[in-house]
Order: C-alpha cells, then structure tokens, then sequence
C-alpha cells in the first residue's frame, strides 16, 4: 500500500506527541520527588529494577502486565464503537467471583478445570454487563452512568457472596472477606517459579492480537469502526446497528470478566473482597492513551504493567511512595489527550494576526 | 460613488489554504447586494468575517467612512451588522417575542425584564417594517417561512442597518419567496441594507441591485442585473459554460417497482407525519417528490429505507413486500439510497474512500466472504467509482475529509449508482454542491433511469425536481398530492400545491 504524506505527517505528529507527553509526566514525577526532599536517582533505579531487573521481577512485572492488558483491550473494544462501559471493574469482579465459585463448587478434571472456571468468569462479566446494555437498548438510559454505577453493586455484591461462602455468621471475623483457597488444579499454570507470572499472560496476548485483526481484516471489525465514528452512516449502510451494540458490549464484559478469572487462577487462588480496587480504571486509562487501537493497548499496557510492578518495588526500597507513580501516570493520560494541534493552530492565527497587525502600524 | 458598507482587501487564511484572497467590496446604503458563488467559494468566510464570528488575517472593514474591527459577534451586531442564518436560531420552546429580546431584554428594574417595554419596542419594528408575527405564539409550532421573519425582527430589534441573509430562500416555497422579497424592498425602502447570499441566479437578477461573484475566494466579477444574465453568472461562477437544464431522453417506463399503499409513520409524539401515503415508481421511470422542510417527506423516505417503522400500509418492491425489513435486508433486496445528510448520513469523514464506498455494497453486493474484507473487490470497486463519477482525489486510502462536499457527493452518488440496484430513493441529490457537479449528477440519474432502475427523489430544491423527475408529486402536511407529468404545471402551480393549495 502506497503510504501518503498525510499519513506520515500524522504518525510524526502522533509520536511527537506521545514522548512530549511522557516527558512532561516525567518531569512532573521529578519535581514532586523533589519537592519531598527524595532522590529522584534512586526512585528511578528502582523503578527500572523492579519492573526489569531480574526474572523474578520480570515475572512481577508480567503479572501485572497480563490484567492492564486485559482490561485496556476490554475497554478499547467499547469505547472504539462508543459505547462508553464505564464498568470494566465491575464486570471484572463478577468475573473473579464466578472463577472463584466454581472452583469452590463444581468438581472438575484437571485438563477442563482452568478452562471451565475462565468461561464462567467471562460469561459472568458479560451477564453483568447485559443489564447496562439491555437499559440502554429498550429504555435509553445512557451506559455511562449504569456501567458506573454497577461498579458498586459488583463489588458490594461480590462482598456479600463472600461472606455466603464462609457462612454469615462468620461476620465479624476478618478472614470472612475472603473466600477459602481454591484447588491447585483450577489454577493456572505458573511461568516463571515463585513468582506469579501466569499463562494468562497469553490469553491477554492473544486477545490484544484478535482485535488487532478482527479490526484490521474482518466484515465484523469494520462495521465495529464504523459504528464508533458514525452510528447513522453505518445504519444507512446496512449495518445491524442494535445487534452490533449489544454484541460489542458483551464481547467488553466478557473480556473484563475474564481478567477477574484470570486474577483469580493465575494470581490470588482466592476472592478476597475489593482485591482490585484500580485495575478497571487503569484498563480506561490504557484504552484513553492507546486511542482505542489494540496495538497501542498492547504497548502501553506493557508500560502500565511495569509502571505498576517497579513502583511496588521502589516502594519497598525507597522512601518515595508508589502514589508518585500513579500521579505521573494520570499526568501521561492528561498531557495525551490534549488536542495539542487545535491549540497549535489557534497559536498561529494569534501570530499571523499580530503580524498583519504591525505591518499595518509600520 | 460613496459606500455605506466597504472591505478592503480582506483576506482571511485557514493554515495553507486560501480563504479569502484580498475581497475588496462596496455595498451602497439601501441597496441589495447579492454575493454568489460555488460552494467553497469563500462566501460563507467572507460572511462570517463580516459578522464577526471570524476575524480577517488582512484587511479593513469601514463602515460609513470609519474602520471598523470586530472581536467578536455580538461587536458587529453593535456596529449595525445582523445576520439571518440559514439554519434558524430560535428556541422552540419559547415565544416568539421572548426569542425575539433574548440577550437584549428591556428592563425597568435592572436585573429585571419588562414583557411590556420590550413588546412595545419590539411591536414599533414590526409596524414600521410592515411584519405580521404572532409575538405571543412558541416558535416551535410556526411554519419556516414565518420563523424567517421572526429572524429578521430579532435582528432589526438588535439594531441592525446591515443584514445579512444566507441563502434564505432554500427553506421556502415560491410564494414564500415572493414574500421575502417583498420584505427586502419595504427594509431597503426604509434605509437598511441587504446583502445577500445565495446560488439561485434567477433570484440574483430578479431582486438585487448590485451583484458580486466569488470564485476561488476572489472576486471575479461586479455587475447588475441590467447588464447581465443568468448564462453569463453562471460561467463566472464556474469558468466554463454549463447547462442549466437536464437532459431527458425519451424512455418507456417498464413495470411497476415500488408501489406504497395507504403508508402512514408517524413522527416522535406519535402523530402522523406520513398520511396513508399511495404511490408507485415504475422501472426506468424518475419520480419526483417536492416539499417544503417538515412536510413529511424525511419521514416518508426514512419509512421506505427502513430506517424508521411503518405504523401501518404496505411496501412492496417488484410485488415483494419489504415493508417489515431492515435497511440491510433492503439493500439485499436491490434498494439504493443517498441521504439527505452526506456528513452525517452519507459518509464517514474519518474514514478512507475506500471505507466509504465499501458501506452497503460489502452488505449486498460484494464477493461471497462475509467474514473477511475481500480488499481485490472493494478496492475495484472503489476505483470504479473514483473514476466514473469523478472524484478528484490522490488516492482512495485518502480520508473523506479531504474531499470537497460535490466530489463527497460525487463520491456517495456513484457509490449508491454502481451497485446494480433495482430502486434508488435519492434525497437532495445536489444540495450545496457547484454546478459543475449538479449538472453531472442529473445526467447520472437520467443514464441511471435510461438503464430501467426505478428512482424516486425527493428534493427541496423544486427547481431540481421540475427539471429531473418524470413525474412529480407534491408533500404537504403528511399527505401526497399529484403534480403532474414532467412540464404539465408551472412552479407557481406547484408552489400551490406545497403550500396546501388545490390543482386548479
């Protein structure tokens, strides 16, 4: 395929802005370290270590690097079609909860027993993110602000069960928040010895490339694209817009819930209540920066997971607290969605104007 | 020769492109001035300079002998300068008079609003111009024609001396025309002056005094009615000669394709905006349908499509009824359709030409693989249109928004013309494209209906349906209303007809 100027002038633009951006969050991180009297050096030494420094921390880091890709692609999926699923965390826990339930529940052989316990969980995030959509589908209340409410009711609910599995009466008792361990042969298969790096690394992979190729070379994906940027020009075109809704949101819960299983059988061995408190709202994040693209979702989960995996790590080591981390990576998410070119222009006409204007004093 | 309203050398630059290339314009007090031009000729800009909505990059504005810069809108409206938009400003929910003092209330209290200080002012200019608006009534519930005139009170009530109007007349019927002419002469009788924005060349020369035309973003040519003709604007508008008229070849109409029977469709409150609706389109035949905007004709199309239900009646489509299928289904069934809106509707501006032609013909008439994009066929197809309909453009993989509107327009009308379908419903085949474009458009239908495709178009341009269409009907209120062959009524008989008028 022929590659025009336009196209390279906008991935230069692209670039240009994606490291402008990382700077300046950067160098925001600098100044707050700073400001606390810390050593920015060390911080980053730290950081660098912990996310890559050995094969145990590497293996840290591919634990965290396999739910920030899970969710970025459930997000990025949505929203790409606008549909704005606000509830990845929510689904992500009804996705760990069923994981975790059936393992607790339904005897399985070890060669189906992961694969079981991950369909339950994707299908339960999609059944919870049903609800939202069938609201939207039939009475048109806005999916924004049911997927972020059923945030709460997931994680309120999921409470509840655990409290059900370990019998109410346990009430009091603090170990009752989580349910007891699950057997070994639900779980995934560890990669890395001792750490808990999972094959759910690869079902993540595998999902960041599907959509890059359903995207890129199916009927399905371009109808997917072209609902997302203009819903009246596909339905005028054909396009079974209201299947189309509901399918994307559903392919969204499912994946969402499957990261809450995956947590579960590679991670945790068990659900413990609010065990994931920001990993829905990362995937958001992730999706945001990425512009929706499964690649891009592919490379910045990598860095969000090592973000998240050396700031850990430095918290361990050094003074400065994992917090800087995540102000920094707000700040990226902040410097990268601003449309730098509207402004850039705006800038111009101000100066090409001013410029007429002297020359008319002169 | 003293100007009330001068621009000199006004240029107006969006990054590398060329807006407005030095306009020098001199609009005499009490005078109409009509500007015409293509689309993309820079009027809009230059009006928008005018209005103070843009600021010019070079360039001086006078007004009465004084230089005048505006910052922003509500600047100019207080030097004088008012605009009527083409699409009107109002808040349906209000009274006219509440729309009419909204942001310049009267006030007796500061702070306060006086309903009576500002009725009677308001109810001074519409004696003194000769307005007959219901002050009382919500805007919502007025006929177009009327809500113009509450547009021209609101902007004389703001102190408007100029007034711009941009292409008023594309929402009315003939004898509304007549009457906004009508109001133009009692506004310039006392004092005021219109300039006056538009591509309709008869109605440049039966009402300015004075006309300019811009091409390119330059002015090309001032002259008056009195020393020119509709030919001449027309080659300076587009540098070359073009014909005003279609070209329409004997054809014999072949079977009966769509037929409607009593289609009723009702609008968002549940009232009818369709009436038991009865016609047909025969193979190779053009059938035009004209109203004015809200007449139904939205609803009655979107009906056909399947893009809106049916209440009640039937569809049928070479003796299939269709009434009950999707759009999709539709399009598998032999159905083509351009809508109204080609950025909203017809295209995609994200999206590459070849993502754009592909929408509808991957549905019904692409290879047999309906799970992956079979890029061989698509591209072929793309270059197909690309060439035969003459969109001027790079590459296909170049966004649509780099096109102009006609090769947009080119672009969906040869996308919906080379699918080999059975029926074509067309809305506003031409609207705000040059008439370059508009001229190869019309000769496509008519190849189109030469080839045995039936095409019923609805358009609200009734110039474009009285030249085009074999046989045309008249929408008014909900309701179908027969107009006769081709030639058979004159455009005051069926301006008649759209206003709820009989055949005499």
């Amino acid at each position: 395929m022929k590659k025009l100027p336009i196209q390279s002038k906008n991935f230069i633009y692209e670039a240009v802005k994606y490291l402008a951006a990382l700077s300046a969050a950067l160098l925001l991180g600098v100044l707050i370290i700073k400001l606390q009297g810390q050593d920015v050096a060390a911080a980053g030494k730290a950081v660098l270590f912990g996310a890559f420094g050995n094969i145990s921390r590497l293996g840290n880091t591919i634990r965290w690097v396999t739910p920030c890709l899970m969710t970025g692609i459930a997000a990025a999926v949505s929203f790409r079609s606008g549909i704005w699923n606000m509830g990845i965390g929510g689904q992500l826990y009804m996705g760990a909860f069923a994981a975790t339930a059936v393992a607790l529940y339904i005897p399985l052989p070890q060669t189906v027993a992961p694969i079981v316990c991950l369909i339950a969980a994707g299908a339960a995030g999609m059944a919870f993110a049903l609800i939202p959509a069938l609201l939207k589908r039939f009475l048109g209340v806005s999916e924004l602000i049911t997927t972020l409410m059923f945030n709460y009711i997931a994680t309120l609910l999921t409470t509840y069960f655990t409290k059900l599995v370990n019998g109410i009466s346990a009430n009091n008792n603090s170990k009752a928040m989580a349910t007891p361990l699950i057997d070994d042969r639900y779980r995934l298969t560890t990669l890395i010895p001792k750490t808990n790096a999972s094959t759910g690394i690869f079902i993540a992979i595998f999902f960041v490339v599907l959509m890059y190729l359903v995207y890129k070379y199916t009927i399905m994906g371009y109808e997917m694209r072209q609902v997302g940027s203009n819903i009246r020009f596909a339905r005028a075109g054909g396009v079974r817009t209201n299947r189309m809704y509901l399918m994307i949101f559903l392919l969204s819960g499912f994946i969402a819930g499957l990261a809450g299983g995956i947590e579960i059988l590679g991670v945790y061995g068990k659900f413990t209540a609010n065990f994931a408190s920001n990993i829905g709202w990362d995937g958001i994040m992730i999706a945001t920066i990425a512009a929706n693209s499964p690649i891009a979702t592919g490379f910045v989960g990598i860095l969000w997971g090592a973000l998240k995996s050396g700031s850990l790590y430095m918290e361990a080591l050094t003074e400065t607290n994992r917090l800087t981390v995540e102000v920094i990576q707000a700040a990226f998410v902040l410097f990268v969605t601003i449309d730098y070119r509207g402004f850039i222009n705006r800038l111009r006409e101000n100066r090409n104007r001013n410029a007429a204007k002297a020359v008319k004093g002169a | 020769m003293n100007a009330y309203l001068e621009l000199r050398q006004i240029s107006k630059f969006f990054g590398s492109f060329v807006a407005n290339d030095k306009i020098d314009l001199a609009v005499k007090k009490g005078t109409i001035h009509a500007i015409i031009g293509e689309n993309g000729a820079g009027k809009s800009t230059l009006m928008n300079v005018l209005s103070g909505i843009y600021r010019p990059d070079e360039g001086d504005i006078f007004i009465n002998g004084k230089a005048a810069h505006f910052q922003n809108p509500t600047a100019a409206s207080r030097a004088g300068i008012g605009m009527v938009h083409q699409e009107f400003m109002l808040f349906p929910e209000l009274s006219v008079l509440e729309n009419i003092i909204m942001g310049y209330e009267q006030t007796r209290v500061p702070g306060i609003i006086s309903k009576q200080k500002s009725r009677a002012a308001v109810d001074k200019i519409c004696k003194q111009y000769n307005f007959n608006v219901p002050l009382d009534a919500k805007a919502g519930v007025l006929p177009v024609a009327m809500l113009q005139q509450v547009e021209i009170v609101k902007v004389l009530y703001h102190g408007a001396d100029i007034i711009i109007f941009d292409e008023p007349t594309s929402v009315l019927t003939p004898q509304g025309i007549e009457g906004l002419f009508r109001a133009f002469r009692a506004l310039t009788e006392k004092g005021k002056t219109i300039i006056f924005i538009t591509h309709k060349l008869q109605e440049v020369l039966a009402v300015a005094d004075a006309i300019t035309v811009l091409k390119d973003g330059k002015v090309t040519f001032n002259t008056t009615p009195a020393e020119t003709d509709e030919k001449e604007l027309a080659r300076m508008m587009v540098g070359r000669d073009v014909l005003l008229n279609a070209v329409k070849t004997e054809r014999k109409p072949g079977e009966t394709a769509l037929s409607v029977e009593n289609l009723t469709v009702l609008g968002e409150n549940g009232e009818a905006k369709v009436k038991s609706a009865r016609f047909s389109v025969r193979a190779g035949e053009i059938v035009g349908i004209a109203g004015i905007a809200g007449s139904g004709e939205s609803e009655l199309i979107a009906a056909l499509f399947g893009l809106a239900p049916a209440a009640s009646g039937s569809i049928t489509l070479n003796g299939k009824h269709i009434e009950k299928l999707s759009p999709r289904e539709r399009r598998c069934e032999g159905i083509g359709y351009i809508p109204q809106d080609r950025n909203a509707e017809g295209s995609n501006r994200t999206s590459p030409i070849w993502e754009n032609c592909m929408m509808g013909y991957h549905v019904a008439h692409s290879s047999k693989n309906k799970i992956f994009i079979d890029r061989k066929d698509i591209y072929g197809f793309t270059n197909s249109v690309v060439s035969e309909y003459n969109v001027k453009t790079g590459s296909i993989f170049s966004n649509v928004s780099d096109l102009s509107g006609g090769n947009v327009q080119k672009m969906i009308v040869g996308r919906e013309f080379m699918q080999d379908n059975k029926l074509l419903i067309i809305e506003d085949p031409t609207r705000g494209i040059d008439i370059g474009a508009i001229e190869f458009i019309w000769n496509k239908i008519e190849e189109l209906a030469a080839s045995g495709v039936a095409i019923l178009m609805v358009s609200h341009e009734l110039n474009e349906v009285m030249e085009v269409s074999d046989r045309i009907l008249v929408m008014n209120s909900g309701k179908l209303y027969d107009a006769g062959k081709y030639g058979e009524l004159t455009e005051e008989q069926i301006g008649v007809l759209m206003m709820g008028g009989q055949k005499e």
